[in-house]
């Protein structure tokens, strides 16, 4: 507390150490292709939009955001309808072995993907859902849904249960109760875990790779990734469509940044 | 409007057992009070006639009917909670209404239910207010409205003045005495301040380890405390309780506790012939005075420890052989601490094997 300057100066070397790549990718989305490959590098860009302009027609980028919306979006609401009851179920019920059922939720959480990305294959082959989306949203629905479920659990276990039994006394069953009292409540809740799990299936690079073959159904992680010929690295396209592709997250984090913070620190403090 | 019967009443949560058969009638339109210190199973009792909790073993009876297989709304009962449960996202107005809508009361009804509720509480200034915006007062006010407007059979409170500053609490206290004269529904209340307990309850019920100590009248329950319980639960200062041994003939009843023996003039006539023992004896410490009074009391001398002065009247704590005892005076008491002081007790309280042994003048 005392070390005021050193705590700023550190604060500011943190944003800006994670900041960099950004900064970084996003000046040169705005070069042109003389000043990417100059060396010495240029920092300051001339304010092309060349490669804005190839990114999106030659290299088809908005195909790549409309898969990405579909299947972000999509594990997003699946994540949610099934993680509410469950975290609901776990926050309320007196189940047995409730502890052991969030424990193992969290262990999941922490496995390395690769380690099911062999079984996820096979079983995805077996019932047709390669280089589908749904392919993907199944996984991604699965992977995310420990910590959609973690998250709410803690939401809705510091709601008071006089609510919920206030509403049953004026006549509500459990899912009325649920979906006209506890769900308004939850909300920060559930724009926390929605944002999260959006971001990770959003951003979802490996298991995106190795489900979707066909560039019609790619995401755009896969996409961008791709956009590498045999001989060329198009830098300049591809910080053009990383900056496409980062744009919507940091608007979506802007707009419910303090409904994620209150998430994210619900339960420290109680309210 | 009904009364309330349980019968045998059982609960177990898992391997511990809160409520051991629990039996007791509410006539209509009674008030009655569940008293009893935390964990005693009263708030358990009052979810169980709620229908918010399923009983282990025993029936329910409103009016005569067996509820066990109802839901909470066809038991159509209302109840208002200790942190109040008001729906934060509605307002006053929708929260009044929700009980109402989930039933599908017609609108017009609704709004007329809504203005009267308003009216008698005095809360038509709140309606459209969201119960953030409101005091604790207020909020209670609102809580206790939602049961109202409902009329149900059956109104049930679960602590509700607790969380209200001291005076706030009192002046809610004689507005739920009035709306109880008012309405004449029969009303189940659970509390642990025996203050409460005191003004509000026909009829009060003392628990403590899931079963029921006593059920009365309150002056009764003051007067006739059925066990040690009872007796140190109920009154402010607490009964003075003393455990020792006691011994009898004709005469007199002999009690020792310690260094300290003392004789009454009582006769306890059951006990005649009964083995001596152990036994505890309680004093209230308003039966205590500074004058002999007539025959029949016995003195007793001792230090006097410290004096509370609370305004009106003051709170004695003195030491007798070892014992320490209170004692309420009034605050004219002119002695200090350090000095010496004889006091009369006129009134006794025996309890031996945890039951009230009535005693009697020779």
């Amino acid at each position: 507390m005392t070390n005021r300057p050193a705590l700023i100066s550190g604060i500011l070397l943190a944003v800006l150490g994670s900041l960099c790549p950004f900064l970084w990718f996003a000046l040169t989305s705005f070069k042109s292709q003389i000043q990417v490959e100059a060396i010495p590098p240029t920092w300051w860009p001339d304010g092309s939009l060349v490669f804005y302009a190839s990114a999106l027609v030659e290299h088809r980028l908005l195909h790549y955001v409309t898969n990405s919306l579909i299947v972000a979006g999509a594990t997003t609401v699946v994540a949610l309808v099934v993680a509410t009851p469950a975290a609901y179920a776990l926050a309320r019920l007196r189940l047995p072995g409730k502890t052991w059922i969030l424990g193992g939720l969290l262990c999941v959480a922490m496995f390395p993907p690769i380690v099911i990305a062999g079984p996820v294959w096979q079983i995805l082959e077996r019932l047709g859902g390669l280089n589908t989306h749904w392919g993907l949203i199944l996984p991604y629905v699965s992977l995310t849904l420990p910590l959609a479920v973690w998250i709410l659990t803690t939401f809705f276990h510091e709601l008071p249960v006089e609510l919920e039994e206030a509403a049953r006394i004026d006549g509500c069953t459990t899912w009325q109760a649920l979906y006209k009292i506890m769900l308004p409540l939850a909300a920060p809740g559930l724009f926390t875990a929605a944002i999260l799990t959006f971001i990770y299936a959003w951003n979802e690079f490996f298991f995106a790779l190795l489900i979707l073959t066909d560039p019609e159904r790619q995401t755009l992680p896969v996409g961008i990734a791709l956009f590498q010929g045999e001989f060329i690295m198009p830098w300049g396209e591809i910080a053009a469509a990383s900056v496409i592709a980062t744009l919507p997250l940091i608007i979506l984090v802007l707009l419910f940044q303090r409904g994620i913070i209150n998430g994210l620190s619900a339960g420290a403090v109680k309210g | 409007m009904a009364g309330l019967e349980l019968q045998h009443i059982e609960k177990t949560f898992g391997r511990s057992r809160v409520l051991h058969d629990v039996s007791f009638e509410v006539g209509d339109g009674e008030f009655i009070v569940l008293l009893g210190p935390s964990g005693c199973g009263k708030s358990t009792l009052l979810r169980i006639i709620a229908g918010l909790e399923p009983q282990t073993r025993g029936s329910v009876f409103f009016g005569g009917q067996c509820v066990d297989d109802l839901s909470p709304p066809d038991r159509d009962v209302a109840m208002v909670f200790q942190h109040y449960a008001l729906y934060p996202h509605l307002t006053v107005r929708e929260n009044l209404a929700f009980g109402l809508k989930m039933r599908r009361d017609p609108k017009p009804m609704i709004e007329a239910r809504i203005a009267e509720t308003a009216a008698l509480l005095e809360i038509h200034d709140l309606l459209d207010r969201k119960p953030r915006e409101l005091s604790g007062g207020q909020q209670q006010r609102v809580a206790m409205g939602r049961a109202i407007v409902r009329k149900p059979k059956l109104f049930l409170f679960d602590e509700p003045l607790s969380n209200l500053d001291a005076r706030l609490r009192a002046s809610m206290r004689v507005e739920l005495k009035k709306l109880h004269q008012r309405l004449g529904t029969t009303m189940v209340y659970v509390t642990h301040d025996q203050a409460e307990a005191m003004t509000l309850g026909h009829t009060i019920v003392v628990m403590n380890h899931g079963r029921i100590q006593q059920i009365g009248r309150p002056e009764q329950i003051y007067h006739e405390p059925a066990n040690p319980f009872v007796a140190g639960f109920i009154g402010n200062p607490p009964m003075n309780l003393f455990e020792g041994s006691f011994s009898l003939d004709q005469r007199q009843l002999e009690f020792r506790v310690g260094d300290l023996t003392l004789r009454f003039p009582f006769q306890a006539h059951e006990l005649i012939g009964a083995d001596n023992g152990m036994a505890t004896l309680g004093v209230r410490p308003e039966d205590v005075t500074f004058e002999p009074q007539g025959s029949g009391h016995v003195a007793i001398t001792g230090t006097i420890d410290l004096i509370e002065n609370l305004g009106h009247d003051s709170i004695m704590h003195m030491m007798v052989k070892g014992q320490s005892l209170m004692a309420r005076t009034s605050s004219s008491l002119r002695q200090h601490a350090g000095e010496s002081i004889t006091i009369h007790v006129k009134n006794f309280h025996l309890f031996i094997n945890e039951r009230r042994i009535p005693l009697q003048s020779p």
